[in-house]
C-alpha cells in the first residue's frame, strides 16, 4: 500500500501548482465567466503548450502523455484548489475517455485536439425527464440513406457554449428502449451559429461555468457522425471517471476553503478574542476537517478503483461522490458560516468555493442519486 | 386548550381569503411565489403594502391608535398564514415591523405624529444600521462616532449588511455616544434621514448576485438630536427590545409551510434517482416528510409563544428559540428544493425570479429563456440566500449562548 505520489507525479503537481499561483486570478477568472466569453483561452493554450495536462490521461499516439487515474486525480486537485473554470473534466477526462474508447480512426483526430488544446468536446446526455436515471434517456437517432436524424432535448450540457465539438447520446432503436441500444454521435458544433434543428439556449451556471439546453428537432448529421454503438457501459464508465474526478476537485476545493475559514477566525475579532478562541467554533473547524479527510479518501477510493471491473468501479465511485457531495456541504456551508456576512458576498474568495461546493454535488450524478446507487450495489 | 379555530375565527379567515382573491393580483402572487429571499422586489412590496393600507392592514400589531387592527391573537395568526399561502409578496420589515415599535414604546408625541402614519403610507422607507465592519455578533462593540454638537450629534463611521438601503430615506442607527464604562453604555439610538450631506452607500453584491446589502460610509453627516429614540447613551434598551421582535416577532411556519409544500408539488414531476417521480424516491420522500413534521411542530410551538405574549407574558428567550428552528427549518427545506431541481439547479436565470433587488452583472438572454420552471430558477438563488438566515439578527450561535444562560442558566 502506498499513498505517495511518484517524483513525475509530484513533479506535474508542483508545475501546475505553480501556473495557477502565478497566472490564475480568482477575479479575472470571475470576470471572464459574467462579462466575457466565459473562460480563459489563454490559460487553456497554456495547459496544452506549456504544461501539456490536456493530454494527461490520453494515449501517447495521439501526442497525450498516456497517463492514469492517479495523474488525473492530481491535475483535478490542484484545479479544484484555484477553483478553475475551464473544462478540464468535462473535455479532457470524460469526451476524452469516451473517444479513447471508440473507434480510433474517427476518435483519433479529436484526441490530437483535445491535447493540443484546439478541440473542446461537451457531452450532451442528461434530459428534464431522466434526470441522472440516464435509463429513462428518450433522445433519438433515425437512420436514413443521408445519414441520421436527431429528435428530442438535453439540459445543462456543460461546456456546451466554449465546446468546438459536441457529443450526444441517443437511442437508435427507439422501439425496444433498451439501454444497450444508445449510441454516441459526434459533430463539430459552434453555440453561436448551431446548424438547422439545433436550438441551442445558452447560459451561465451559479459556479461561473458555462453550459446549454439543446433541442434537437430533426438535426441531420452524415452516417460517419455515428461515433460509437452499444455505448451505455462506456457512457456510464465516462460519467463515473468524471465523478471521480470531481472528488478530486472538491478536495482540492475544500482544502482551499478549511485553510481560508481557520485564517479567517483566527484573525477577525469579536468580544475581545479572536472568534477562532471559542470552542463551538473551533469543534466546527474540526468537523470541517473530518468531513474533508474522508473526501479525501473517498477520491482516492474512487480513483484507484477506476479502471476496476463495472460493479467495483460503479459502487466505490458512488461511495465517493455520495462522501463528496456531504462533505462538499457541510464544509462549504459552514465556511459560510463562520466567515459571517462576508460569507454571503462576492467580495471574498470564499463565497465563490461555496458555489463551486455547491454545484459539484449535482454534476455527474447527485449526492442522493449515487447513495441510491450505492444501495442497489451492495443489497 | 384548544387549538381549532372558532366559528367567529372562521369567518374572519374567509374575509381575509375574500381580500386576497379580490387585491392580489397575479403581479403581486408571481412577486411572492418567486422571491429568492425573504425580501421581496421593492416595488411590488409597496405596491402591496399601500393595498393592506387601504383596508388598514398594513401593520396589524400595532396599537389600535396609531393604525393596528383591534384583533385577536388568533385573527393575528389567521391573516398571517391566510397572506403567505396566498403568495403575497412580503413587506420591508424595517419600518413597520421594527422601528416602529420603538417609535411607540420610547419615541416623542412629536416622533409618533411624524413618523408613524408616513410608515404605514409607505412614505417613510427604512433601513437599519446597527452592524459595523467591527461589530457583528459582538453587536455592543459598535464604534461609529456621534459627536455632541449642541442640537446635532455628528456623525462618522460605518454601516455594514444594511438591506435596501438604496430605496430608503431613513435609517435607524446605533451610534456610540459615549466612550466610558460598559460598552452597552453610551450607544445611542438615532433616526437619520438619507439625504443627509456625508453619506455614501456601497451596494455589496452577495453570492446570489443580487444588490440587496449594503456598507453605508458617515462623513461627519449632521443629525438632529430630535431624531434620539429614547435617551441619549441608553440605546442598547431600545435595541434589545427591538430586536426580539427582529428575532421572533411574527410566525415563520406557513411561510416554511408553502415552501415544503412547493417541494413537494414540484417533486410530484421531477424524476427520481432510480426512476419514477422523485416523490416515490423513499430517501427523499423520507427527508421532505422530516421537513414538514418539523413545519408542523413549529407551527404550535410558535403559537404556544405568541400566547405567552397575548397574555402580556413577556417570551424571553423564546424568540432565540423560534430564530433558530425557523432558520435552520428553511435552509433545510432550501436544501430540499435544490434536490429536486436536479441538474437545473445549477442554472444561473435569475430573470426567472422575482429578486429583492438588482442583480450584478448579468444580462438575460433575448428570447427570455428559462430553463424548466420558474422554481428551479428560484432553487439555487434561495438556496444561497437563505444561507443568511443563520448569521443575521445576531448568528444562531449567539442565540444559543443567549439561550444556555436565559433559559437553561449554564
Amino acid at each position: 500500500m502506498d499513498f505517495n505520489l511518484s517524483s513525475e507525479q509530484e513533479l506535474l503537481r508542483d508545475g501546475l501548482n505553480r501556473f495557477l499561483v502565478a497566472r490564475y486570478d480568482l477575479n479575472a477568472s470571475r470576470a471572464a465567466a459574467k462579462t466575457g466569453s466565459g473562460w480563459q483561452p489563454a490559460i487553456w493554450r497554456g495547459f496544452a503548450a506549456e504544461l501539456g495536462i490536456l493530454g494527461a490521461p490520453l494515449p501517447e499516439s495521439v501526442g497525450g502523455s498516456g497517463g492514469g487515474p492517479v495523474e488525473t486525480m492530481v491535475i483535478a486537485e490542484e484545479l479544484g484548489r484555484a477553483l478553475v473554470i475551464e473544462p478540464f473534466i468535462d473535455t479532457v477526462v470524460v469526451a476524452g475517455g469516451l473517444l479513447a474508447r471508440a473507434d480510433a480512426g474517427v476518435a483519433a483526430p479529436i484526441l490530437a485536439k483535445i491535447a493540443d488544446g484546439s478541440a473542446v468536446v461537451a457531452l450532451a446526455v442528461t434530459e428534464a425527464d431522466s434526470g441522472d436515471h440516464w435509463d429513462g434517456l428518450t433522445t433519438i437517432a433515425v437512420a436514413d440513406a443521408a445519414g441520421w436524424s436527431i429528435t428530442g432535448s438535453k439540459i445543462v450540457v456543460s461546456s456546451a457554449p466554449l465546446a468546438t465539438h459536441l457529443m450526444i447520446a441517443a437511442r437508435t432503436e427507439s422501439e425496444t428502449g433498451q439501454a444497450q441500444d444508445m449510441s454516441l454521435f459526434l459533430t463539430e458544433f459552434d453555440a453561436q451559429a448551431p446548424p438547422s434543428g439545433l436550438h441551442v439556449h445558452a447560459y451561465r451556471t451559479v459556479d461561473d461555468r458555462r453550459a446549454a439546453d439543446l433541442i434537437f428537432d430533426g438535426l441531420r448529421l452524415p452516417a460517419d457522425a455515428l461515433l460509437a454503438r452499444d455505448c451505455w457501459l462506456s457512457l456510464t464508465r465516462a460519467r463515473d471517471e468524471g465523478a471521480a474526478a470531481v472528488c478530486a476537485e472538491a478536495a482540492g476545493a475544500m482544502r482551499t476553503v478549511l485553510d481560508q475559514t481557520v485564517d479567517y477566525c483566527k484573525q477577525r475579532q469579536q468580544f475581545g478574542q479572536p472568534i477562532a478562541a471559542f470552542q463551538v467554533l473551533q469543534h466546527r473547524m474540526v468537523d470541517m476537517y473530518l468531513e474533508l479527510e474522508q473526501a479525501v479518501s473517498a477520491a482516492y477510493l474512487a480513483g484507484l478503483n477506476i479502471d476496476a471491473e463495472p460493479e467495483v468501479r460503479a459502487r466505490t465511485v458512488s461511495a465517493a461522490k455520495a462522501t463528496t457531495g456531504r462533505a462538499a456541504r457541510f464544509i462549504g456551508e459552514q465556511a459560510v458560516q463562520l466567515h459571517g456576512g462576508m460569507g454571503m458576498t462576492e467580495e471574498l474568495a470564499v463565497g465563490h468555493y461555496f458555489k463551486r461546493l455547491t454545484a459539484l454535488q449535482y454534476e455527474f450524478g447527485s449526492t442522493d442519486f449515487h447513495r441510491t446507487r450505492y444501495a442497489r450495489l451492495t443489497r | 386548550m384548544d387549538l381549532t379555530w372558532s366559528s367567529e375565527d372562521l369567518e374572519f379567515r374567509d374575509e381575509v381569503r375574500a381580500f386576497l382573491a379580490d387585491k392580489l393580483t397575479s403581479d403581486l402572487q408571481q412577486a411572492g411565489r418567486l422571491m429568492t429571499s425573504v425580501y421581496a422586489d421593492h416595488a411590488a412590496s409597496m405596491a402591496w403594502q399601500a393595498i393592506l393600507h387601504e383596508r388598514g392592514w398594513a401593520a396589524p400589531a400595532w396599537p389600535v391608535e396609531y393604525g393596528g387592527c383591534d384583533w385577536t391573537l388568533t385573527q393575528h395568526y389567521i391573516f398571517g398564514r391566510e397572506t403567505t399561502l396566498a403568495g403575497a409578496p412580503t413587506l420591508s420589515p424595517m419600518g413597520l415591523l421594527m422601528v416602529a415599535h420603538a417609535i411607540i414604546a420610547f419615541g416623542t408625541p412629536e416622533q409618533k405624529d411624524y413618523f408613524l402614519p408616513r410608515i404605514l403610507t409607505g412614505e417613510v422607507f427604512f433601513c437599519q444600521g446597527y452592524s459595523e465592519p467591527e461589530a457583528g455578533s459582538d453587536l455592543a462593540a459598535l464604534s461609529m462616532a456621534a459627536i455632541d454638537d449642541g442640537d446635532h450629534l455628528v456623525c462618522t463611521g460605518s454601516k455594514i449588511w444594511t438591506t435596501h438601503a438604496m430605496e430608503a430615506n431613513w435609517i435607524f442607527a446605533l451610534v456610540r455616544t459615549g466612550r466610558t464604562g460598559r460598552k452597552q453604555q453610551g450607544i445611542t439610538f438615532v433616526l437619520i434621514e438619507m439625504t443627509s450631506p456625508g453619506i455614501e452607500i456601497r451596494p455589496l453584491v452577495m453570492t446570489s448576485g443580487e444588490e440587496i446589502q449594503t456598507q453605508i460610509f458617515f462623513d461627519g453627516v449632521r443629525v438632529p438630536k430630535s431624531g434620539v429614540i429614547g435617551r441619549i447613551d441608553d440605546g442598547w434598551t431600545v435595541a434589545k427590545y427591538l430586536l426580539e421582535f427582529e428575532r421572533g416577532g411574527g410566525a415563520a411556519s406557513p411561510a416554511l409551510q408553502v415552501m415544503a409544500e412547493s417541494v413537494a408539488r414540484a417533486a410530484e414531476r421531477q424524476p427520481g434517482p432510480a426512476g419514477g417521480k422523485l416523490i416515490d424516491d423513499p430517501a427523499f420522500a423520507g427527508r421532505l416528510a422530516d421537513a414538514r413534521i418539523r413545519t408542523e411542530v413549529l407551527e404550535i410551538l410558535e403559537y404556544r409563544v405568541l400566547a405567552t405574549v397575548a397574555e402580556g407574558r413577556n417570551p424571553g428567550a423564546s424568540s432565540s428559540m423560534l430564530k433558530i428552528l425557523a432558520t435552520e427549518l428553511s435552509q433545510t427545506i432550501t436544501e430540499l428544493a435544490m434536490a429536486a431541481a436536479g441538474p437545473r439547479g445549477r442554472v444561473y436565470q435569475p430573470h426567472g425570479t422575482r429578486p429583492g433587488g438588482p442583480v450584478a452583472d448579468f444580462a438575460p438572454p433575448s428570447d427570455g429563456y428559462v430553463s424548466g420552471e420558474p422554481w428551479q430558477a428560484v432553487a439555487p438563488l434561495r438556496y444561497f440566500n437563505d444561507r443568511a438566515g443563520s448569521i443575521y439578527a445576531g448568528s444562531n450561535e449567539i442565540q444559543r449562548n443567549i439561550l444556555a444562560k436565559a433559559t437553561l442558566e449554564l
